[in-house]
């Protein structure tokens, strides 16, 4: 009798278990990997992916989840270094089995996560690095940009300030390393396209202490416009010793978005006053949406969000809508629905180009006033996506 | 003829002057590390963030209301204490170790990486800029040179002839140039040795601070702002003749104005490889120097 009963309770166990399991697959949370620099200098644009994902989940959460399945997040920390990324996602898709990764913020680790993804089978999206190469020579099938690239934000800037001085004489300074010169060889090669001529250019070594030295090959060149891509400490030198030498009078001066932060906007003080660079959020974006977002984020984390903030956000709007329209988190057929989609971000309406896996956006350009960016121009998606480049897939 | 003199005005005139306030700029944080070396034989590898610190202060106290003439006093002041303390309870300590050069420099070199990072945690790692004391600007020769930068150079100055006087033609310069010179000599004719050392490093300390109030407005404050500066004072002071002040104004002049016209000719990424060549030269030529040791002449 005990024998019969112990067999009768273990099948019954079985069934239920058996039931339970096949329950569980639609009730099971949809896992995203994120790998995430929440150490190192990179930490505030870590923190900003993290608050960006964490507040959608939540409202998409909150709302049913995706196909009735909740999100869940899985944190690792990048360092900011690639190969740390890279291993660090390979314990995501190998160990935790996520469905989808992203947070990579150096364009390094965006790379190298990429090709892990690839042979993992997996898709990623990175919703902060600027490098070109993402979605052009470098790009993957496995990989998606939801943020605007270099290029994006450079022909932004270009239009607006071919529309503020027509034809305008552009002198270009910048620091003496990789990311130094890329950024002016793009902006020289969108502007020029413009009917902007080039009087001169000049790389300074990071960290120049005067920046007067340069200031004579800049008075002698007589340019209407200064493009500079220094960053940091730098900045505050080069625009406060421009102020107190008289060289910012009618003289245009624009920039690489990482030229004039938060974190160096207080120094330069008044010297900042009509810097413009290209961007692709700001919180004074004049929508319903970006209202809401604005005012959720500030709410959750006692913080302004910015440009990383806003594009982490979007990006589980993204998923949610391909994962919806493809009615599965198959890789094959994910990636066949993100091709093309468009859905709604606080900055608006964008769409994933299906041929290079970048997303078109309308672009901004943004002036410092008074320690504030203030929007100054637009400049929509088609126009400032440029060509596809893409020849992998 | 027009573009010559276009070059000349656009060009090489506006080089040679900020070339010249940089100079000074270099001078004056090279002073106080050429009499601490020139008197006290003490390789002090802390200066910059000696300087860092007046920069500090000077931005602390700016911001607490005190008035910028006022801080150009206060602050050197307020840095003779600790310069005083820092001699007498960290450098008297290795001071008669038999390589006094190694320990020292290893000494001050720790001690300014503690400084670096105690900046970084007391001031947050941000740049901050206090305001510019003078504005405005002037066109000499149709060369427009900020009101500032002519104070700095005018003040520069100033603060160098009255660093000499005191060395080379007071009482007080004549008693640390002889405690300098033969310390047992000096110490037997009733010369307090060890409080006229502290005194001088404190003397050198207060001097750095000086330079750091005078160059925060341009330069900007931030915590390793004490390297900035280092490398080339010390190549001014290694090609001057360590510890001679003229040694110092004339090299640090020279060097700048040499960096400030290279950089028209060749990309300025050469200007550190140009000086620190000046530098091998005149090792290779001439080691003690273009001018001889302070107390030592």
């Amino acid at each position: 009798m005990t024998k019969t009963a112990s067999v009768l309770t273990g099948l019954l166990a079985g069934t239920a278990l058996a039931v339970s399991v096949h329950a569980a697959s639609a009730a099971d949370p949809i896992k995203i990997g994120v790998v995430t620099p929440l150490s190192g200098t990179y930490t505030p644009i870590g923190q900003q992916v993290r608050w960006g994902l964490e507040l959608a989940t939540k409202e998409v959460n909150a709302a049913g989840g995706v196909m009735g399945r909740q999100i869940e997040l899985i944190f690792e920390d990048e360092e900011a270094n690639p190969s740390v990324a890279v291993q660090k996602a390979e314990k995501l898709f190998e160990v935790q089995k996520v469905d989808f990764l992203t947070g990579t913020v150096n364009s390094g680790s965006t790379l190298a996560v990429g090709q892990t993804a690839e042979r993992a089978k997996k898709l990623i999206a990175t919703t902060v690095s600027f490098a070109d190469s993402i979605t052009t020579d470098k790009c993957s099938p496995n990989v998606f940009r939801v943020n605007a690239r270099a290029g994006q934000q450079s022909t932004a800037l270009a239009a607006w300030v071919a529309k503020q001085k027509p034809k305008a004489k552009v002198f270009f300074l910048g620091p003496d390393y990789e990311m130094g010169r890329s950024t002016v060889a793009t902006f020289k090669k969108t502007i020029e396209g413009l009917g902007a001529t080039s009087v001169g250019e000049v790389f300074a070594p990071l960290d120049s202490k005067d920046y007067t030295q340069y200031f004579g090959q800049l008075r002698q060149a007589r340019p209407e416009v200064l493009y500079t891509s220094v960053a940091g400490n730098d900045t505050v030198r080069l625009l406060t010793q421009m102020q107190d030498f008289g060289l910012a009078k009618n003289l245009i001066v624009v920039g690489a978005s990482g030229t004039v932060t938060s974190q160096n906007i207080s120094a330069i003080g008044s010297a900042a006053n009509g810097f413009a660079t290209g961007s692709g959020y700001s919180t004074q974006i004049d929508t319903p949406e970006n209202k809401k977002f604005v005012e959720a984020f500030k709410a959750a984390n006692k913080a302004d969000p910015d440009l990383y903030g806003a594009d982490s956000y979007g990006l589980i709007y993204f998923f949610k809508a391909a994962v919806e329209k493809a009615q599965s988190t198959d890789t094959d057929k994910l990636r066949k629905a993100m091709e093309g989609l468009e859905w709604m971000t606080p900055q608006g309406k964008k769409t994933m180009r299906g041929g290079d896996h970048q997303a078109v956006q309308p672009m901004y350009v943004v002036q410092v006033n008074d320690g504030k960016f203030n929007i100054v121009g637009q400049v929509g998606g088609d126009e400032a996506i440029g060509p596809d480049e893409c020849t992998r897939f | 003829m027009a573009p010559f003199l276009d070059y000349i005005q656009f060009v090489l005139a506006p080089q040679m002057i900020t070339g010249l306030s940089l100079g000074v700029a270099v001078v004056l944080v090279a002073l106080g590390l050429t009499i601490i070396f020139g008197l006290l034989d003490v390789i002090n590898m802390a200066h910059g963030e000696f300087y860092a610190m007046g920069a500090y202060l000077a931005l602390a106290l700016g911001a607490a209301g005190v008035n910028f003439w006022l801080l150009l006093v206060l602050v050197p002041l307020i840095m003779v204490p600790i310069g005083y303390v820092v001699e007498r309870g960290l450098i008297q300590r290795v001071f008669n170790s038999p390589d006094r050069h190694v320990t020292t420099l290893l000494l001050t070199f720790g001690l300014g990486l503690v400084v670096e990072e105690g900046l970084k945690i007391v001031f947050g790692p941000n740049t901050q800029r206090p305001p510019t004391p003078i504005s405005g600007a002037v066109e000499v020769l149709g060369v427009l040179l900020p009101n500032y930068r002519l104070f700095l150079i005018v003040v520069g100055v100033a603060i160098v002839a009255a660093v000499a006087l005191v060395v080379n033609k007071t009482r007080y310069g004549a008693i640390v140039r002889a405690a300098a010179y033969d310390r047992n000599m000096a110490a037997s004719l009733g010369v307090p040795v060890s409080r006229v050392f502290a005194l001088t490093f404190a003397f050198g300390v207060a001097l750095a601070a000086l330079a750091g109030v005078l160059l925060a407005p341009i330069y900007s404050v931030f915590p390793t702002m004490g390297r900035d500066f280092i490398f080339l004072a010390f190549t001014v002071v290694i090609v001057g003749g360590m510890g001679s002040i003229m040694g110092a104004v004339i090299a640090g002049l020279v060097i700048t104005q040499i960096q400030a016209l290279a950089s028209l000719i060749v990309s300025p990424v050469w200007g550190d490889p140009i000086v620190f060549s000046v530098m091998v030269l005149v090792l290779v030529m001439r080691p003690q120097g273009l001018f001889g040791r302070l107390g030592h002449a």
